[in-house]
């Protein structure tokens, strides 16, 4: 439940005239913090760090074996699906992208975030993460 | 997979080598709603309201900020003009308002809040009177409190009288934080034709014909621009001019997109894209330096203004194409102390104030963070600022000075005020007298481009 300013104009309406003689200040504020709390009770967290979707996962750095191993066996402990790979090697450092849905990964995007540069120090390559949407709108007319 | 190879390796090149970020997405507040006849409840209706709309802001900017990998640089929030919404209070109890807006501002972790500001192009009501003169003490007393006066409009004409009244409060700003650098100045602009949705600092207020609350957001991008202009080291004009209109329309999808994600995070309206090119003084993000690549020896050169009135439009038309409500001020900004190739310019010498003057006529948003000399006389200033307002008054467009009078500081010196803020090498000004020209006061009439009707 989004909390509007109309919202708590009429909730305070309402414990005005519902307090009556009571309605100081301190009262009003706390009847519409109770209101509120019972209106978010069971809602959601919108501003959860959860993501769903795709997102697009770039690394470069000097390649060597295990670099992909390494990569997706992390997404795949984060219950990630791997979705699409594709890589290209130019004398010894490697570019490698995959396209993955972290929709059903039962870890929040910064947790995501932290796990795969906890790989990315480990292998001592860089590791972005980024979801979709923003390729979309930069490169999709 | 939907997306090319290169396209996902472009994307990374902007954001980690071309400077590629989010200039600021800045929430405006509604504060018409905050008025009462006593100071003190007002002040702390207004800290509870931007505490509550704004609460979040800083967190889910960062949250989108790592969703999409693209780093915005500044958190802001601007407000309703303050002269507006304290019409029967003086002096003093304005400067207890800005006060309760920096303590707002420090509460929810923004880096500016502006809108300590007043609309005074046609004349100034008691209450405004009162309002302009507590500009000074509330720059000098608050950390994070920006101000804006518009004192010109095409359609009202140059109120010189406010004018003076600002170049006043400039010097006094400027004595009052001499400590500093003279510090407050950078957070003090005179406009005219002011516009109501800028998300820039320090020039951004709420106004009033916004909705109750909304996410503006500020794109940057020089960088980017400035390797597309590179990678057409010999093409001609047109080629040119098509390379800079697909950078600009990329990055002002990107600014859209993180605008309305920040803006739906924060439960209120997204606003509009400002799709101006704003420079920061790191290495290669300088608008500066776009001009030079463009095939002038250095800023100055003569080409300077026909440079960057095709920058200007370019970004426009690409940008036009990106987004449907694209706002603000949106043209090129040209900040001396915050671009490297400006700094660079005006310490060889190449760059004067008259040269400024004439590219602001064809860019955003005039004669931006210039240090001049601590003894400039307050007429000198109010003339610098009634001819800026004269090229927005007659060119329809948005024009401003934001000028430091550095206390103490001579031509040749020059001041660094670290970050965002850059590094200003005093700028020599014209020595001639303009006491007798500004001391007329009065008005200077709307021209004849007033009358459209």
């Amino acid at each position: 439940m989004k909390v509007t300013d109309q919202l708590i104009w009429e909730l305070s309406n309402k414990a005005i005239s519902e307090l009556g003689v009571n309605a100081t200040p301190e009262n009003i504020k706390k009847y519409v913090e109770n209101e509120v709390m019972k209106l978010n009770a069971g809602s959601t967290d919108t501003t959860g760090e959860k993501v769903m979707g795709r997102i697009i996962l770039t690394s470069f750095g000097l390649n060597r074996p295990g670099v992909v191993a390494k990569i997706s066996t992390c997404l795949a402990n984060l219950n990630c699906d791997l979705q699409d790979i594709s890589q290209k090697i130019m004398q010894e450092f490697y570019t490698l992208i995959m396209m993955v849905d972290i929709t059903n990964s039962p870890k929040n995007f910064r947790e995501i975030h932290d796990e795969l540069d906890k790989v990315a120090a480990e292998l001592n390559v860089k590791i972005y993460i980024q979801h979709e949407d923003i390729f979309a709108y930069m490169f999709r007319i | 997979m939907n997306f090319e190879f290169e396209e996902i390796l472009e994307t990374i090149r902007m954001t980690e080598i071309e400077h590629f970020d989010i200039r600021t997405v800045t929430m405006g507040i509604n504060l018409k709603d905050c008025i009462d006849r006593n100071v003190n409840i007002t002040c702390s209706k207004i800290y509870e309201k931007i505490t509550r709309l704004a609460g979040k802001h800083v967190e889910n900017a960062r949250f989108i900020e790592r969703k999409y990998g693209i780093s915005i640089a500044n958190k802001r929030v601007s407000v309703t003009p303050v002269s507006l919404i304290g019409d029967c209070f003086n002096a003093e109890e304005y400067v207890k308002i800005a006060e309760a807006l920096d303590k707002a501002a420090f509460e929810i972790g923004i880096d500016y809040i502006a809108g300590y500001s007043a609309l005074v192009q046609k004349g100034m009501t008691n209450g405004e009177r009162e309002f302009l003169k507590s500009i000074p003490m509330a720059l000098s007393t608050t950390k994070k409190v920006c101000s804006s006066v518009n004192i010109g409009s095409t359609k009202a004409g140059i109120n010189i009288n406010a004018i003076k009244i600002m170049s006043d409060a400039i010097k006094e700003t400027a004595y009052l934080t001499r400590d500093n650098l003279s510090i407050g100045c950078a957070k003090l602009v005179v406009f005219c034709n002011a516009v109501e949705d800028n998300p820039f600092i320090a020039g951004a207020f709420h106004g009033v014909s916004e909705a109750e609350a909304v996410v503006n957001v500020g794109i940057s991008g020089p960088g980017v621009v400035l390797n597309t202009i590179k990678a057409n080291k010999d093409a001609d004009f047109q080629t040119l001019a098509e390379a800079i209109k697909k950078t600009a329309y990329k990055i002002t999808r990107a600014g859209e997109l993180i605008g309305r994600k920040v803006a739906e995070r924060n439960g209120v309206e997204f606003g509009i894209v400002d799709i101006s090119l704003a420079p920061t003084p790191a290495d290669g993000d300088s608008v500066g330096d776009i001009l030079a690549a463009m095939g002038l020896e250095d800023v100055g050169a003569p080409g300077t203004t026909a440079a960057l009135a095709m920058l200007n439009d370019c970004v426009k038309k690409g940008g036009l194409m990106a987004s449907s409500s694209v706002g603000g001020l949106s043209g090129a900004f040209i900040p001396v102390s915050e671009d490297q190739g400006m700094i660079r310019a005006v310490e060889k010498g190449y760059l004067s104030l008259e040269k400024l003057e004439a590219m602001t006529a064809v860019c955003s948003v005039g004669l931006d963070m210039v240090a001049v000399p601590g003894d400039t006389p307050s007429e000198t200033i109010a003339g610098i600022i009634a001819d800026e307002a004269a090229i927005g008054m007659i060119n329809h467009k948005t024009t401003a000075v934001r000028i430091i009078p550095v206390y103490g500081k001579k031509v040749g010196e020059s001041v660094d005020y670290g970050g965002l803020l850059g590094k200003a090498p005093v700028m020599p000004v014209s020595t001639l007298s303009s006491a007798h020209f500004i001391n007329r006061g009065g008005k200077i009439p709307a021209p004849t481009g007033s009358l459209t009707n």
